[in-house]
């Protein structure tokens, strides 16, 4: 009874499994998307005329930035345990603001960009704020934006297109860069902050240390409402500057343009690995959801299936995608247990 | 008492997981009407002998029966149906639904398609009148509190009417006047003819509800005893591996300094009139019962709760109640009660929570250094004796005791020098508590202030340095130095209630 072993080092080995386990998960996730994509690239290449061409390539980069962009932020977001759905209605309204901004209320160019920027900034905030002080779940808080903006931006404009006048600063928006089309230089630059962001400031581990236990979070002296109302206020400003790569590839303002956008940022980052339920996910998984994605909506045109069904395919291919995402970490769970 | 009484066994039994014999030649056996205590530290081995006769794990070699049954190849099903039911620590119930509907989760009584009520309600009544307890079953489980939710699973449990139940520390989020009701249950059951399995780390409450007591260490029973002849002292010698001598040894040393922080006639939901002086040198204990305003207080003098009336200092000046950021800054801590719910972010390294309370500390010019962060994070692991595999492993994938140290390591890393702990060693395994205590003695020993509040008297008694007794959200006693003897506190948090 004497030779046996001390208690600690067993628990500490079951310890071991539980984390490592925890990190594979999201790592089988990022090498299955990888694998996804490359399929998905062998697959179309040899049945999608033009696919691997670099135009098209240059092309799927550019539709990537329309996701994109916002789906760094809204990773943050989803995250902390919340969520926007205001992005496609915030974005067709930044555009909108941009045009009679810079149209009919005479603003000058540089100023109306700061507006757009500024109010895309606070609409944001105050969803935060809804949810920061009174508690309004944020599904309801953009839920309200949603609605509202999109109104507000057809309201604006009868439905109807705004022109804009051309100039030197939408020409670089909406063309290239050294033969990168500038969105998805956006992005990339986006990307980068995020990715220091989430890692590396106080801010960014906050924002998983409030998804995964707001309450431990508070008592640990975390502002967690100043977080949140930041989280909202980002993406916020981002879907203004999407709508401003909007209104410079479109060269108008358009109320009824970008609808569902919303839903494509969250299936990207869903798909990504980043739970729902908050606490985790990672900016790499979000990264390859939206490269999935686009690359899912490319093909599906390059294909020329009817426009109809490709939002039933996308719609199958996102659930299956989340599905086996599921499957692995449920795999992985019963192991460790 | 005839073998035809044993209603579960175990025979030579042995069960190794990777790397850890849990269990190694037990035998191991419960009679019908015997309340068992299964006593030990965590790892012991409890759990596996647990999970081995509810049909969760299977033996790898040696026999577990259930009334002359060999449990090889069962499920936990089929275990059940050999009438064993299991409580386990983590509730199970959906606190919106009521307490007839709890009762029933997932098996209610229908008549056509539609749910039964009556026939339901009459169920739930009855199942609790058979543990001898009179909760409104109309009632959500919800509006409880947590005593009443233990009393409705084991009461769930009774209504399968088992030959074995099993309860997992059914009281480790009790305060000690509720136990008093579950003891009375399991009491009751027990004279029913059922065999109890208990397991629990309170002494005090092993002696109330046990018969007999079986103590297990490094996966080997050491002893089976009756649990009103031996004493604690024997029990936690043969718990720990160690001599009773080496288990306690304590000063007392009241400090004189003036109070770093002090409270005059807090009045709130809870408080009532309450007066306390918080000194830096010593360990000063929270004790009274349950309702007593010993959490309140705390939230209140921290900032969390703003009272209604009545006047904070601290080192002197007034604070403004309720500035929870501003007492964090200026050198207050805070571990909550529960743990899972308010201390850990369970996903995240044991690294990031430990110092997430300042993480300015760890950062350079607005980005953190990760360097910073490990070389913070290992110190107080290794001070505090933190259990972990890497310092970045998940917090959640640790034990209690673990947990809570880190939550205090959070504390430490802030350097906050008055800290208040809210039941830090409950659920928490003895040698953790200990490592506990140890850890509050060497805090004040350096000069901090530690409020040590927790429901165990005997704990508080052997730890602090001074004791304020609260009753009715207020101060009626204080004892400092050799004043503190175990049946005073206890006289004096209980009386007239």
């Amino acid at each position: 009874m004497s030779t046996t072993t001390p208690t600690g080092p067993p628990a500490a080995k079951a310890d071991a499994r539980g984390g490592r386990l925890g990190r594979n998960t999201q790592r089988l996730n990022e090498i299955g998307l990888i694998g996804a994509i490359v399929v998905l690239f062998v697959v179309l290449s040899a049945t999608a005329p033009g696919f691997l061409s670099v135009t098209n390539q240059l092309a799927i980069l550019r539709d990537a930035a329309t996701i994109g962009v916002v789906a760094w932020a809204m990773t943050l977001v989803i995250v902390a345990g919340e969520i926007d759905i205001s992005i496609g209605p915030a974005v067709a309204f930044s555009s909108v603001l941009l045009a009679k901004a810079t149209g009919e209320w005479h603003i000058p160019f540089a100023l109306a960009v700061l507006v757009c920027l500024a109010v895309g900034l606070l609409l944001g905030a105050g969803a935060g704020f809804l949810r920061a002080r009174w508690g309004i779940p944020s599904f309801v808080a953009t839920l309200g934006l949603w609605s509202a903006l999109r109104g507000l931006a057809q309201y604006m404009t009868d439905g109807l297109p705004v022109p804009l006048d051309a100039n030197g600063f939408l020409d670089v928006l909406a063309g290239s860069i050294l033969g990168i089309p500038t969105p998805a230089i956006i992005m990339a630059v986006v990307f980068v902050v995020f990715l220091f962001v989430a890692n590396r400031t106080a801010y960014g581990r906050s924002v998983f240390a409030v998804g995964g236990n707001a309450e431990a979070a508070r008592l640990a002296g975390i502002n967690v409402s100043r977080i949140r109302v930041i989280l909202f206020a980002t993406t916020g400003l981002l879907a203004a500057v999407s709508g401003l790569l909007l209104a410079a590839r479109l060269g108008s303002g358009n109320g009824g343009a970008s609808v569902g956008l919303e839903f494509d940022v969250i299936a990207a980052v869903v798909i990504g690995g980043t739970s729902l339920a908050g606490g985790k996910g990672s900016l790499l998984g979000t990264l390859l959801g939206v490269a999935f994605i686009t690359v899912i909506g490319n093909g599906l045109v390059l294909l020329g299936v009817n426009a109809f069904f490709q939002d039933v395919v996308r719609g199958v291919i996102i659930v299956g995608a989340v599905l086996i995402n599921v499957l692995l970490s449920k795999r992985n769970g019963a192991r460790s247990a | 008492m005839s073998n035809t009484d044993v209603v579960a066994e175990v025979r030579a039994g042995t069960k190794r997981y990777p790397g850890v014999t849990a269990l190694s030649d037990v035998d191991f056996a419960v009679r019908r009407g015997e309340v068992r205590a299964l006593l030990g530290k965590n790892g012991a081995g409890k759990s596996t002998l647990i999970k081995v006769l509810s049909g969760a794990e299977h033996l790898d070699s040696g026999e577990a029966l259930v009334r002359g049954t060999s449990l090889a190849g069962l499920g936990t099903r089929d275990v059940a149906a050999l009438g064993v039911a299991t409580v386990y620590q983590e509730l199970s119930l959906v606190p919106e639904m009521t307490v007839a509907e709890n009762l029933f989760l997932g098996a209610w009584p229908r008549s056509r398609g539609a749910l039964d009520l009556r026939r339901m309600r009459a169920g739930a009544k009855e199942a609790m009148a058979r543990i001898g307890v009179d909760i409104d079953v109309d009632s959500p489980v919800g509006a409880l509190g947590s005593a009443g939710q233990q009393l409705v699973e084991i009461a769930r449990a009774v209504a399968q009417r088992p030959t074995l139940l099993i309860l997992d520390e059914p009281t480790s989020s009790l305060a000690a006047a509720e136990v008093r009701q579950v003891i009375d249950v399991v009491r009751t059951v027990a004279e029913q003819g059922v065999a109890v399995i208990y397991v629990s780390h309170r002494m005090d409450e092993i002696r109330q509800v046990a018969d007999t007591a079986t103590v297990v260490r490094d996966g080997r029973i050491v002893e089976t005893l009756p649990v009103r002849t031996a004493s604690t002292h024997e029990i936690v010698a043969m718990m720990l591996g160690t001599a009773p001598e080496a288990v306690a040894a304590r000063t007392r040393r009241p400090s004189a300094e003036p109070p770093v922080l002090s409270a005059r006639a807090l009045v709130s939901d809870r408080l009532n009139g309450l007066d306390i002086d918080v000194r830096p040198g010593e360990i000063l204990g929270i004790a009274g019962v349950l309702g007593s305003g010993r959490t309140e207080t705390l939230r209140a003098l921290v900032g969390l709760d703003r009272p209604a009336s009545g006047e904070i200092r601290l080192r002197g000046e007034a604070v403004r109640p309720g500035a929870f950021a501003a007492m964090l800054a200026r050198g207050l801590g805070m571990t909550p009660e529960n743990r899972r719910r308010e201390g850990i972010v369970p996903l995240m390294g044991v690294d990031e929570n430990i110092v997430i309370s300042d993480l300015r500390k760890v950062s350079r010019s607005g980005v953190l250094d990760r360097r910073a962060i490990r070389q913070a994070a290992r110190a107080l692991i290794d001070r505090l004796a933190i259990k972990t595999a890497r310092p970045g492993t998940p917090i959640g994938t640790l034990s209690g005791g673990n947990q809570q140290k880190a939550v205090l390591a959070r504390w430490l890393h802030a350097g906050s020098d008055v800290l208040l702990l809210d039941e830090p060693t409950r659920g928490v395994d003895v040698e953790a508590k200990r490592q506990i205590y140890d850890q509050m003695r060497l805090l004040a020993d350096d000069g901090r202030a530690v409020v040590f509040v927790s429901s165990e008297v005997e704990e508080l008694a052997d730890v602090c340095d001074r004791i304020v007794v609260l009753r009715g959200g207020r101060a009626v006693a204080e004892l400092s130095g050799d004043e503190i003897e175990l049946n005073r506190v206890m006289a004096l948090a209980i009386a007239e209630e």
